[in-house]
């Protein structure tokens, strides 16, 4: 690499400090842009695509209840240890697995998004909801039932549960034949093709009000 | 009845320069959130119109806490000691012809005396606060005051030799109101060093190292909070107010335009000292502070020798003039 030195200033730049000057006419350029603030409560910010916010468990519309197998995957994931998972299988041959309880601190989850990668059955997400802050710390443990309720409620704002696909449920970068059968899920292009929204078009991909 | 008349101008200075500090924070807020590419404050009413007030009753209304070791009386008396100083001084300050409070013969001295007083209470606010960060600001600040006072009166003495006089109204009447007779054009090494000594008198960015945040929480103030802290605030305001004030009448004609103005003849006089406002705002917006030992080298090592070398240019010159004209 080739270090490119800015030429050393002249006399007539150390008189009139050049510099200084330089300076000054980039701040009054800038005075003149336009700001790039939201005004948060009235002006919503748009999510993206895979976007991760507060946790739910997806409530199967067959049995009412969680998807959750009790394989443990997500726990074994998680980088920051915030989910406890009890479970327990009855006796007799071919029973499922019951979870007891499944609970996540969110307190202490870094929004990493691997438990909603690993997952086999695409059980736990993390959906849009981003406005979920409390007075309280513990009503930000999460039990198995307010994660369902979680996913109550961004189902009905969503309206339409049985076709939602998170992104996040099929990793990138993985072909058809090395996902599990549940996680090879139609994904918009935006997410994985080769429309993919990565770096510096992260801005420009939006529509003018919004950059 | 002329003390009575006196009196109502006074009040009616005091509400104006008052009203005046409390949108200038608003002014600076603006411009600084615009220059880093954001708004500043839009929630007080509309466009944030109303923010400097919400914010003069929130540190009126604001719990007064004294820490317990401080020394009592000067911790007390020193925001006061700071606000009157530069409250005093806008008394000479002509601000259209005739419109001066008290129109003495020594007003440019009496600015510079009450500058460096109201400093005297910036190092007194840090020394009774008991605590390290006031105590380094306040020193700090003694420091700068004393350095840069020396240029600041050096460079206004080219000026005093070219008008003649040290009344400031007689300074504005000497330049005249056309736009060559400006004592910018034949004293821009004086403006120069005038300039970059008000930023220091004034504490501001890039020499605020009396209230360097980064460094020192906030320096001299640190121990202050609610209306002190407001009226530490209102005198840094009111000596930018000053300052440019005492720019624009000695370098920039002070009230004279390119045409007079019928109702209010002040208005010429109003648009330079914002325009040295919006200079001092956009400097803070653009640079970073001075390192302690550069700033001390930039006073005594550039600003008084500059300001030394206008001082006898400027007599040699007058004398070769007057001598053969």
């Amino acid at each position: 690499m080739q270090v490119q030195y800015k030429p050393r200033r002249g006399w007539l730049g150390t008189i009139f400090q050049s510099e200084i000057l330089q300076g000054m006419g980039l701040t009054l350029r800038r005075l003149f842009s336009r700001p790039i603030t939201r005004q948060y409560p009235d002006e919503r910010p748009q999510i993206r695509v895979g976007f991760r916010g507060q946790h739910a468990l997806v409530r199967d519309p067959a049995t009412g209840d969680c998807k959750c197998v009790g394989c443990m995957r997500c726990a074994m994931a998680c980088p920051s240890r915030c989910i406890r998972i009890r479970s327990h299988k009855d006796k007799a041959p071919g029973s499922r697995r019951v979870i007891d309880s499944y609970r996540i601190e969110a307190l202490r989850c870094v929004y990493c998004g691997f438990c909603q990668e690993v997952c086999p059955v695409n059980a736990i997400v993390l959906t849009e909801v981003f406005e979920y802050s409390r007075l309280e710390r513990s009503s930000l443990h999460f039990t198995k039932e307010q994660l369902l309720a979680n996913w109550d409620q961004f189902a009905a704002q969503l309206n339409m549960s049985d076709g939602y696909v998170n992104p996040c449920w099929r990793p990138r970068g993985l072909a058809e034949r090395d996902l599990p059968a549940p996680k090879r899920l139609p994904v918009p292009p935006e997410w994985s093709g080769g429309e993919q929204v990565v770096g510096r078009q992260w801005r420009q991909h939006l529509p003018p009000e919004q950059s | 009845m002329d003390i009575l008349l006196l009196l109502v101008w006074i009040v009616i200075l005091f509400i104006v320069v008052m009203l005046h500090v409390a949108y200038a924070t608003y002014f600076e807020r603006k411009i600084i959130g615009h220059m880093q590419v954001r708004l500043g404050p839009m929630r007080v009413g509309w466009h944030g119109l109303l923010q400097p007030i919400a914010d003069g009753i929130k540190s009126f209304f604001k719990e007064d806490i004294i820490p317990e070791n401080a020394d009592r009386p000067i911790f007390l008396a020193a925001p006061i000691i700071c606000l009157a100083a530069m409250l005093t001084s806008l008394a000479v300050l002509p601000f259209a012809k005739g419109w001066v409070l008290a129109d003495i013969d020594i007003g440019l001295l009496f600015i510079f005396a009450m500058s460096s007083l109201a400093s005297y209470g910036v190092v007194l606010a840090g020394w009774s606060s008991n605590s390290k960060y006031s105590f380094l600001g306040g020193m700090r600040s003694m420091a700068q005051v004393i350095s840069y006072e020396i240029s600041m009166g050096l460079s206004l003495v080219g000026v005093m030799l070219l008008s003649g006089s040290l009344n400031l109204s007689a300074i504005v009447e000497a330049q005249g109101d056309r736009f060559l007779g400006m004592y910018i054009l034949p004293q821009c090494i004086g403006f120069f060093v005038f300039f970059v000594s008000m930023l220091a008198e004034t504490n501001r960015v890039p020499f605020d190292l009396p209230e360097a945040e980064t460094e020192l929480v906030s320096g001299y103030c640190t121990e202050y909070s609610g209306m002190r802290y407001a009226i530490f605030f209102m005198a840094e305001y009111i000596g930018m107010m000053v300052m440019a004030s005492i720019a624009t009448i000695c370098f920039l004609g002070g009230w004279h335009g390119p045409f007079p103005v019928p109702f209010f003849p002040p208005l010429w006089f109003v648009l330079k000292v914002y325009l040295f406002m919006f200079v001092f705002i956009w400097l803070r917006a653009t640079l970073p502070r001075y390192r302690y030992d550069q700033l001390m080298g930039l006073g005594w090592k550039v600003l008084i020798p500059l300001a030394l070398v206008n001082i006898v240019l400027t007599a040699c010159l007058k004398a070769v003039f007057t001598l053969g004209g």
